[in-house]
């Protein structure tokens, strides 16, 4: 009975359960069973088919770039739209590359235990490459590029368009350090510097850090844009990792706040991982 | 749009917990939250550059550019004290015994658009929005709409905010940010003032020189004031500088140093 305790985590444990859901299968999942194929597109607010945003031109910055500025429906920018990878072994059913021995044995014992260690569900930032199933918010100025996020933490990624490199002896965080540059009308933003805490996805695919992260962020029209996810961690896979996202324009909405931890219901989760032997 | 979409996440979630959880009743009461009982550790202090002298930056457009990265100069109590009703006095007089005891922030929960921390602000400008970035506190951010919007429909779309809906608009070289659609918890300052949901927010904000932000702030609220009450901050230009990764919860949970 007190299982509900972790699982009513609010979203953020909704949102794993869901991110279980849609992930691909690599291992056994939890409560995948019957589950329509329509589901393993999307997850969070609904979920199906990619559907297409609408045309018409897209807005220009003052430098003449593309302007990515506006609210980005969350639930198909998901890995499991097209997930491939290359490397001896790669499977070409999940897309997941092989991994090492020791990414193995950690992605199977996150499986065993139903994936409930997953930070996300305890209001920890979730990523990237992973993201939230919920509304994104990129913001474009010609320097700068920030994605907003509603969910998950309520926090923010900032893309530096400004030429500069990346700083020398990274603090290893949770977000990385992104630096990005214009290749015709494509944003390709590099990052690197992360720490090794969070998951590469809802099957609890570990990662390094020396995760190596480029999005390459494309507009082709008004109400559509696509990203092109290319991982490299020659510490956790032997190869290489690629995922097309697609997501469209929310027109008339705004991503609402979104306070994970007024809700955190996993405490006590966390005080049976932090060794005082109580566990929900 | 903003109905239906608020209808959708509502009944999507309440489908969802209901589906897969079984919720009880009694488990949409707020859990038993885990905070630092002597609230959030100090952050290791980096000391800002001198601000840069110099004239005040305008945007292609001709306004005031408040882009930068800003640092707030004195304390981050507020220095006026505010004239309240008998409930908010009483409340106000409690927390100010607890000595910090309850403190929203030591829960690693917003600040608010009042409360500010020591650690910097970041503003990103552009035409029709300024997104203020958090070093600390939440690491999250505020955005001033500049594009005439009115607050109603976003207000219908999610009445109770930590933050709020903001508003700009220009007046000459200051803008001026109306706020509203609080909820009414978190504390103005450290010392924990309170404020109802009836808080309506006013800040004016300039940029005298290069290297200065001031901000002039009119803090109304009908149902925890007997008259609005109004303070001032300072902020520096921190040239350099960027914004650091601060994540409490990780810092509360022990996977990250503070």
């Amino acid at each position: 009975m007190k299982k509900w305790l972790i699982s009513a985590a609010a979203t953020g444990a909704l949102s794993l359960t869901l991110a279980a859901l849609a992930a691909p299968q690599s291992t056994p999942a939890p409560q995948n069973a019957g589950a329509p194929p329509a589901a393993a597109g999307g997850r969070g607010r609904g979920r199906g088919a990619p559907r297409r945003g609408p045309g018409g031109p897209v807005p220009l910055l003052s430098d003449g770039h593309p302007d990515f500025s506006g609210i980005w429906n969350g639930q198909q920018t998901v890995q499991g739209n097209d997930v491939t990878s290359t490397g001896p072994g790669a499977s070409p059913t999940t897309g997941v590359p092989p991994m090492l021995p020791w990414a193995v044995k950690v992605q199977a014992d996150r499986a065993k235990n139903q994936f409930a260690d997953d930070f996300e569900a305890r209001c920890l930032p979730g990523g990237p490459p992973r993201v939230p199933p919920y509304h994104i918010e990129l913001f474009s100025t010609p320097k700068l590029v920030l994605m907003l996020f509603e969910g998950n933490t309520h926090m923010y990624r900032q893309f530096f368009v400004d030429g500069s490199d990346h700083p020398k002896n990274l603090k290893p965080t949770f977000y990385g350090d992104s630096r990005a540059h214009w290749e015709g009308d494509q944003l390709v933003v590099d990052t690197i510097g992360f720490n090794d805490i969070s998951w590469i996805d809802g099957q609890g695919h570990p990662h390094s850090k020396q995760m190596h992260l480029v999005e390459k962020f494309r507009r082709p029209d008004f109400g559509n844009l696509q990203i092109e996810v290319d991982i490299d961690d020659p510490g956790t896979y032997q190869g290489h990792w690629h995922m097309n996202r697609v997501t469209t324009i929310e027109q008339g909405m705004e991503i609402t706040e979104y306070v994970c931890n007024e809700n955190n219901q996993d405490p006590g989760h966390l005080d049976h991982a932090n060794n005082d032997g109580k566990h929900p | 749009m903003n109905t239906k979409r608020h209808e959708l996440t509502k009944a999507s979630l309440a489908i969802a917990a209901l589906a897969l959880l079984a919720l009880p009743a009694t488990a949409q009461q707020p859990a038993k939250l885990r905070g630092f009982p002597n609230g959030v550790p100090p952050v290791k202090a980096r000391k800002p550059p001198a601000p840069p002298t110099g004239a005040t930056p305008k945007t292609p457009e001709g306004k005031t550019d408040f882009s930068g990265v800003w640092v707030l100069q004195g304390s981050t109590t507020i220095s006026a004290e505010p004239s309240y009703q008998p409930w908010a006095q009483k409340l106000y007089e409690q927390r100010k015994a607890a000595k910090g005891k309850g403190d929203p922030e030591s829960f690693c929960l917003p600040d608010g658009a009042v409360r500010v921390t020591a650690l910097p602000y970041k503003f990103v400008q552009g035409p029709k929005m300024i997104v203020v970035l958090s070093e600390g506190n939440t690491h999250s951010f505020r955005r001033f709409f500049l594009d005439g919007r009115k607050p109603d429909p976003q207000l219908d779309l999610d009445p109770n905010m930590y933050t709020g809906v903001s508003i700009g608009h220009w007046d000459g070289d200051a803008l001026v940010v109306d706020t509203v659609g609080f909820n009414d918890k978190t504390w103005l300052d450290p010392s924990g003032k309170p404020h109802s949901d009836a808080m309506k927010l006013t800040e004016r904000y300039t940029r005298p020189d290069l290297g200065h932000l001031n901000v002039d702030i009119t803090v109304d609220d009908e149902k925890a004031l007997t008259k609005p009450f109004t303070f001032k901050r300072v902020f520096a230009l921190a040239p350099g500088w960027d914004l650091q990764e601060y994540v409490c919860q990780a810092i509360l949970d022990g996977v990250e140093a503070p």
